[in-house]
């Protein structure tokens, strides 16, 4: 059972996650360019590139990694919420805390795979280039991006399971305020001690999704 | 024998409005029964309350003697639900959907959702999103019957479909549900469609049922009486008449009594009728007679 679940997010969401391996591929392909291309021409030049940039040759993915998770979480929901079809999915015979937990694995496995390749291949290429020092740098950049874009994918889902809009509406304001907190700038690493907090942020957003199908199942309007 | 549904003591409000007070009534296995109203009487919101999918202010509803709020998985699968316009996941294609879904019922019959497809001018890979609505009817019955579950809940069967569907729709769900013995829970807004399928009606009203009383009796027993009178108002002395009105020079009302009881109850009210004619009623007529025009 939990396959076919599983079987119908792939159909809804295969295409655009092929789009979002694309964009996710090109922008890598474009950094690790960008950083051979002022390699080859004046090393100078990428130390320059490297101080003005905090050592954080990642900086395209940081949006990307929010972009990607909201709009995972509207390809797989919104379907769902259109003429109230998750009435259908809550409908089979599993248990429904079951049938959304498996939704949103389905999104999270998905979004982690995808930022874990493009971040591994981005640091594998970088280290042709960098000593470690700065591909560890890197790596604490994007680490806080990451989790953000899982949050934003779990309050998302949160917000499009709300039956009522008003609700919505009022549900969109912490969740700006909870996604920022991911996205401040700030130099690489500086973020290290608030990661435990911002993954504890991430993993208490799993449950909100739940709170807004609890309200979705009683037919509150 | 124990009821398959059961509805007790069911209140709900929208907001300050009452859409019920205390509604009761069972479903008996092997019946077909067709909750009818008027708009705006209920008759989605009571099947959101019998599906699990709306809490109700007070009251509980059993399926399978399970309350509605909490039915297991096992209830679940032999419950087959169709939601108002023949909604379904119209991200798949037909081949899909058959897959997706056989994997949840235990007695699926895989043949069955084929069999009722082969008629359809479709292709085993066409998006559902790209069927009209009469064909995504189609593709909804044949999944119930691949689901081959004991109680049948249809909301609204008839909505978005055109007569020739509709008639293909009726005719295989009454050729399923007789041959199978099922149990049924229907609402159609058009009652034709729902005289050829139920045994048991439920007229609804605004905030309670009006009449619940086998299909067979309200044709049998309810008729419209045409007559005669200078009165220029007529009220009715009990209960014995429905919605007594002057229609351009002529009366009419209805009611279960006799011609004779209904001349009786008139005089009784100080009217004097003449040429009292009886008529037989279909259940579209019927439910006029019950719940009025307005």
């Amino acid at each position: 059972m939990y396959t076919s679940l599983f079987y119908k997010e792939w159909i809804k969401t295969r295409r655009p996650l092929l789009l979002l391996s694309a964009v996710f591929a090109a922008t890598v392909a474009y950094i690790l360019l960008n950083v051979a291309k002022l390699y080859q021409a004046n090393p100078v030049a990428l130390w320059e590139f490297i101080v003005q940039n905090n050592a954080a040759q990642a900086g395209y993915l940081k949006y990307l990694t929010l972009g990607a998770g909201i709009a995972l979480a509207l390809v797989q929901l919104a379907p769902e919420m259109q003429n109230k079809r998750l009435k259908l999915t809550l409908h089979l015979p599993l248990n429904e805390s079951k049938i959304v937990g498996s939704i949103l694995w389905f999104g999270i496995v998905a979004l982690t795979g995808l930022y874990l390749a493009s971040g591994a291949i981005l640091l594998a290429g970088l280290t042709v280039y960098f000593p470690a020092e700065i591909v560890s740098a890197n790596l604490l950049a994007m680490l806080p991006w990451m989790l953000g874009g899982l949050a934003a994918y779990l309050f998302a889902a949160w917000i499009c399971l709300e039956p009522v809009w008003r609700q919505r509406v009022l549900y969109t304001i912490p969740a700006l305020g909870c996604t920022s907190l991911f996205y401040l700038d700030a130099l690489p690493g500086a973020y290290l001690p608030f990661v435990p907090w911002l993954a504890s942020l991430t993993v208490a957003g799993f449950a909100f999704p739940f709170y807004s199908a609890i309200r979705f199942k009683q037919g509150v309007q | 024998m124990n009821a398959i549904i059961q509805c007790e003591n069911i209140t709900h409000y929208y907001g300050n409005r009452l859409i019920y007070e205390n509604l009761n009534f069972e479903v008996m296995p092997g019946k077909i029964l067709g909750l009818l109203g008027k708009n705006g009487t209920g008759k989605t919101t009571i099947i959101n309350i019998l599906t699990g999918f709306l809490k109700p202010r007070a009251g509980v509803c059993r399926i399978f003697g399970e309350a509605m709020e909490r039915l297991t998985p096992a209830a679940k699968s032999r419950i087959g639900l169709l939601l108002e316009g023949h909604i379904q996941h119209t991200y798949f294609n037909i081949e899909q959907i058959e897959k997706f879904y056989s994997r949840f019922f235990p007695k699926w019959k895989r043949e069955a959702y084929y069999e009722l497809l082969k008629r359809l001018q479709v292709t085993s890979t066409q998006k559902i999103s790209a069927m009209s609505c009469g064909q995504r009817s189609q593709v909804a019955l044949g999944l119930l019957f691949a689901q081959d579950p004991d109680l049948l809940i249809l909301d609204d069967f008839s909505m978005g479909l055109d007569p020739g569907y509709r008639r293909l729709f009726v005719e295989y769900l009454r050729e399923y549900i007789t041959a199978e013995n099922k149990t049924v829970f229907l609402t159609s807004h058009i009652i034709q469609d729902m005289e050829q399928l139920i045994d048991d009606c439920i007229i609804m009203d605004y905030g309670r049922i009006l009449l619940h009383e086998p299909a067979a009796h309200i044709l049998n027993h309810f008729r419209r009486f045409r007559f005669t009178s200078d009165a220029d108002e007529i009220a009715p002395a009990d209960g014995t008449l429905w919605h007594t009105e002057k229609v351009g020079n002529n009366w009419e009302t209805y009611s279960f009594a006799s011609a004779a009881d209904v001349q009786r109850t008139l005089a009784d009210g100080g009217a004097a009728v003449s040429g009292l004619a009886e008529e037989r009623l279909s259940l579209e007529d019927a439910f006029i007679g019950l719940t009025g025009k307005y």
